[in-house]
């Protein structure tokens, strides 16, 4: 549980967007460090503002918050975009990190939340929960990867607890809710069923009025070309897709997660 | 044929034990002969099959108890446990929050109507098996499409009205569960008859024990950790001959 006083960072950013002479705006934004926000860019005539993310402190230490907000104002299109990794630091006191992400998207607006990694570090203990309350006529693209650690320095599933807590509502019904709870000292990751030789773990949300017209075997066969990990989608609703990869690399999982990302982008 | 009227004079003196006559119901709803259409879904283990993953006995009991402790127990059973208590309390609101998780958590597109389709073979076959006004009302609710009616709520439900304790209510669920999943595996592998019954036997401790975990978890623990299962059920979707729906 958090315990107030032993917060040593409570990083807070909330976001409002709204369409304003032809451009998304960001027009009102509260920071509070170690999180920020850049300004809005804009590629061309594109209505859509590109925001990076950014967290100063470098990562995550333990007793850390997270607190994100973002609001997007019907006809609003915004890319959200995390200028690094998310990185948690070992649990030195025993305390969890925490973040929540709370999103709200009104009639016809549209949220792209660029997929980006969690890398929890040996020891550390992260709990995550995300929230995201769309209309019928609302887009949503988000992808997020989560690693077992900094594989590169050989710490595979050293840390001591990952929790995240995925839900998509939709008109106030919960369309999708991926709760994750890893504990590496208690489950063995390598069984069959469980995450057998893959380390990553890769997820697509994808929601759109539009969604009815793809096939969805079409991109099945699309995920699936990549052999050197495994892929699937499914329709959660009518409206709403999800994809999952579960990787042994790093480099291969962004570069597949990625061109599913831009490939929706195109078609949404 | 009407087995039994009424049943909800039995619930004060059976809430630590299971009368005999509250064991046979339960036996019943378990035969395979039961029409609820389970033998049907394999929720993923097909894929594993015709991947060649699932050809021993040690495989199919590796397979069971990730299935069992990594998906069952911090899913459905949970649900299970917390739709008794919601069905005690009469709590309609909970129940059919209970009902949206549920469906909300199997992201595959076959095991998530697996739940429903399932459901709803079993509130067809019970309804005229008890006379249950609290059952009724929600099956009224699913019939004018404000739940949907997965299987988890509903056997929550189904087994507080017949007065068995909540701790055997969420074993044999998940009993069912498994030994569905290994005659599937007999048919579908195949394997020998004894090999299915000596793995069903060599699990039964481990869904004790699970059994025992759940008593512990709350709405908290909600949680899907068997991914590879979960990946699994999509791609069975897809898979060019299927024996089974999921």
């Amino acid at each position: 549980m958090l315990n107030q006083q032993k917060v040593n960072h409570f990083g807070k950013l909330e976001m409002a967007f709204e369409p304003r002479r032809g451009y998304t705006r960001l027009v009102h934004v509260y920071q509070q460090p170690p999180l920020k926000a850049s300004r809005e860019l804009y590629e061309g005539s594109d209505p859509t503002a590109t925001v990076f993310l950014m967290e100063s402190s470098g990562g995550m230490v333990a007793g850390d918050r997270n607190e994100i907000s973002v609001k997007l104002a019907p006809d609003s299109q915004v890319r959200l975009k995390q200028q690094s990794a998310l990185k948690i630091y070992p649990s030195h006191t025993g305390e969890h990190c925490t973040q929540a992400i709370t999103v709200e998207i009104a009639d016809k607006a549209r949220l792209e939340w660029l997929p980006e990694v969690i890398i929890p570090f040996e020891r550390a203990k992260f709990q995550v929960d995300t929230t995201i309350r769309m209309k019928e006529s609302s887009t949503l693209i988000w992808g997020e990867i989560i690693a077992p650690g900094r594989e590169k320095r050989g710490e595979i599933f050293d840390y001591q607890a990952f929790q995240s807590k995925y839900k998509v509502y939709v008109e106030d019904n919960l369309i999708a809710f991926d709760s994750l709870h890893f504990k590496p000292q208690e489950m063995n990751f390598s069984a069959i069923g469980l995450l057998e030789k893959a380390l990553y773990i890769g997820s697509l949300w994808i929601v759109s009025p539009l969604v009815k017209n793809l096939a969805i075997r079409d991109l099945q066969d699309m995920i699936q070309q990549e052999h050197s990990l495994q892929a699937s989608v499914t329709k959660l609703t009518d409206q709403a897709i999800h994809c999952r990869w579960l990787a042994k690399e790093q480099r291969t999982l962004h570069k597949e997660i990625n061109s599913m990302f831009e490939h929706m982008t195109t078609l949404l | 044929m009407k087995l039994q009227k009424d049943v909800s004079s039995s619930h004060s003196n059976t809430v630590d034990t299971l009368t005999n006559l509250s064991i046979l119901q339960l036996l019943q709803i378990h035969d395979s002969a039961f029409p609820i259409g389970s033998y049907t879904h394999s929720y993923g283990m097909e894929t594993y099959i015709q991947e060649d993953l699932i050809c021993t006995k040690d495989q199919l009991i590796e397979f069971c108890q990730a299935y069992l402790f990594h998906n069952l127990v911090y899913g459905d059973a949970i649900i299970i446990q917390e739709a008794f208590h919601a069905a005690k309390e009469r709590d309609v609101d909970h129940l059919s929050e209970l009902d949206e998780l549920c469906g909300a958590m199997k992201l595959a597109k076959e095991s998530k109507e697996a739940s429903v389709n399932v459901g709803k073979q079993f509130m067809r076959t019970v309804a005229p098996l008890m006379e249950s006004p609290f059952l009724l009302q929600w099956k009224e609710k699913i019939d004018c499409e404000e739940v949907k009616g997965h299987y988890a709520v509903l056997y929550g439900i189904y087994c507080e009205a017949l007065g068995v304790n909540v701790f055997h209510t969420v074993m044999t669920f998940m009993y069912a569960s498994i030994s569905g999943l290994v005659q599937n595996a007999v048919r579908a592998v195949p394997f020998g008859q004894n090999t299915g019954v000596q793995a069903l036997n060599e699990l039964l401790i481990s869904v004790e024990e699970a059994a025992q975990t759940v008593m512990s978890l709350t709405m908290d623990d909600l949680a899907n950790n068997a991914l590879g299962i979960e990946l699994a059920s999509m791609k069975h979707e897809f898979l060019y001959s299927r024996l089974f729906i999921s």
